[in-house]
């Protein structure tokens, strides 16, 4: 369970988030907001690239402010990035390895949860395969698979649907579904996509100007007029 | 009707070398050096077999430079001087316990590598231009510094000086490396051993995290990467290789020459290092015979050796337009005429 209590962040004078308040309890939860909203500024001040002036995030009731970025991994957050960041000369594996090199306890469990995401992300069979010889849709799965590696907590996904075509989009649906009750992590899912976030998340909080517009039930804030004029640009 | 998109149709060659083992990696690199340095030890000696000893030498300081930049984007311009620092520390070892040469080598490598974190370390935060700047000025310190201590001659005290040049005492070969060839022998033999040492990194933890930081250094702490320990990691490995070749090559001549360890010599080596190529490790291999053998053929034609640093210069803009480098092109070229010979082979 993540909580967000009183955060501001400021940059110069701009203040990207301000004052925000929230818990994110659900499974999967959606983070949504127009461009500029303050959506990857939280996700970077989860994961601690970003120092709030004001307030305080934790996880499962653990401070993450006096928490290095390695820290909080250790602890069990992960996250994606907007941009995918799959190495090209690395394979799809050593990808996937590259980071139960450092969080899982030994070879053997090492061995063992790559493997068991190689799986669940549908890659065993491209193991060997250069990151760079990857589509965009692989790409993401290797990007999902390495958040799966020694018992995630909270795993934060920033735009993990830009750019697939609508059944690559409904593969990332379903596999977003399982994550849950198959790696008993909560998933917090930013996306433009209303329909991933309507299918996929149990409560969304919606950011505007670094504020908080709504946050509660996915289909209830999705209708929500202010909402709709915030975000969907319609009424 | 949308479809998951195709996977981008890999080429023949990326199909091929992705099933090349990395025993059959390990296997072909130790051949290709086998048969060079056999290849050199059978024809060549005195004048040229020195100089093909001193190439071996800065090969591995081009390693060094080599790994920093290539895996890590790191510019290192003290390469030069950390070489000076290894073979410092290995003629202050020799004339104090006169150790196995083996020893001897592994404490100027250490000592190399102790010198470069200690002044790289506060460095590694910075990148390009500033940590550029930052390891030149150890090499021109590091230049001023060896100018007046000079390098031990089997003199007493700490900086082991003697009144006349004819008190010196040279630090000798083992006796298994004696004579010229054998000495080159050797030096190869320590080279391929440091060739393994790198390509273990690379393929292992540290280059997977080298991997990671090279390509964004957020996603690689969000992967659970220390960057900071990795990028010491490589730097330290990086003046350990110098420091080796810098015992090597004090090993070579029996002392060192103070005069020799110019800040633009660093310059030379990360030239050296981009004309070469960064990616693989033929690359240094042939970056490290170029930077020795472009002046030593400068001199063999009675041209001035000042005109080595406008080829450098010239070398250099080709480097920053194709970091893959000679080396890598000749290992694309090999691996191409392999792929040819398994795809002919198997149809």
């Amino acid at each position: 369970m993540i909580k967000i209590e009183s955060l501001t962040v400021q940059f110069g004078g701009v203040r990207p988030l301000d004052g925000l308040d929230g818990e994110f309890n659900a499974p999967i939860c959606g983070l949504i907001g127009p461009n500029g909203a303050g959506k990857t500024t939280l996700l970077n001040v989860l994961s601690g690239f970003v120092s709030p002036v004001k307030g305080s995030v934790s996880l499962d009731g653990v401070p993450l402010r006096s928490l290095s970025p390695v820290g909080r991994v250790s602890i069990g957050l992960r996250r994606t990035f907007q941009q995918e960041q799959v190495v090209g000369e690395l394979s799809a594996r050593d990808n996937i390895q590259a980071i139960a090199d450092h969080i899982s306890g030994s070879r053997h469990a090492a061995r063992e949860e790559i493997d068991r995401a190689m799986d669940f992300v549908g890659l065993t069979g491209r193991a060997n395969v250069p990151g760079r010889l990857l589509n965009l849709y692989e790409r993401r799965m290797i990007e999902i698979g390495k958040t799966l590696i020694g018992k995630p907590k909270a795993i934060l996904l920033d735009e993990p649907g830009a750019g697939l075509n609508e059944t690559e989009t409904e593969g990332l649906r379903a596999l977003l579904l399982r994550i849950p009750d198959t790696f008993g992590a909560q998933l917090i899912l930013i996306d433009h996509d209303a329909d991933l976030i309507a299918s996929v998340c149990i409560e969304t909080m919606v950011l505007d100007f670094g504020k908080l517009l709504a946050f509660g039930p996915t289909r209830a804030v999705l209708d929500d007029p202010v909402v709709r004029r915030a975000y969907l640009g319609t009424a | 009707m949308t479809h998951i998109e195709e996977t981008q149709p890999a080429r023949p060659l990326d199909t091929v070398t992705a099933g090349v083992t990395p025993t059959t990696r390990y296997v072909a690199l130790i051949a290709v050096v086998v048969v060079i340095s056999g290849g050199i030890a059978l024809t060549s000696g005195g004048y040229w077999l020195s100089n093909f000893t001193q190439a071996y030498c800065m090969a591995l300081t081009l390693m060094g430079c080599a790994l920093l930049y290539g895996q890590l984007g790191l510019v290192s311009l003290c390469q030069w001087a950390l070489l000076g620092c290894g073979g410092w520390v290995a003629l202050r070892v020799y004339h104090w316990f006169h150790p196995p040469f083996f020893v001897t080598i592994l404490a100027g490598g250490v000592g190399a590598s102790v010198i470069g974190m200690i002044w790289g370390l506060p460095a590694l935060r910075m990148r390009g231009l500033y940590l550029a700047l930052v390891t030149l000025m150890l090499a021109g310190a590091f230049q001023t510094l060896i100018t007046i201590m000079s390098f031990p001659v089997g003199g007493p005290g700490f900086l082991g000086q003697v009144p006349g040049a004819d008190d010196r005492i040279m630090m000798a070969r083992p006796i298994y490396a004696a004579g010229d060839t054998a000495y080159f022998l050797f030096v190869a033999f320590v080279t391929l051993l440091a060739i393994l040492l790198v390509e273990v990194h690379r393929r292992s933890k540290p280059g997977r995290a080298w991997a990671l930081i090279s390509k964004n250094e957020q996603m690689a702490m969000a992967s659970g990467v220390r960057v900071v320990f990795y990028k010491a990691w490589a730097f330290a490995l990086s003046g350990f290789l110098a420091g080796v070749g810098g015992a090597l090559l004090a090993g070579l001549f029996g002392q060192l020459d103070a005069s020799a360890f110019a800040p633009t010599d660093s310059i030379v080596i990360f030239i050296g290092t981009l004309l070469g190529g960064t990616e693989f490790w033929l690359g240094s291999f042939l970056g490290g015979i170029l930077t020795r053998f472009i002046p030593a053929l400068l001199i063999d034609f009675n041209v001035n050796t000042y005109v080595g640093f406008l080829i450098f210069g010239a070398a250099l803009l080709l480097g920053l337009r194709d970091p893959v480098g000679i080396g890598g092109h000749l290992t694309t070229l090999v691996e191409r005429l392999y792929t040819k010979y398994i795809l002919r082979r198997g149809s």
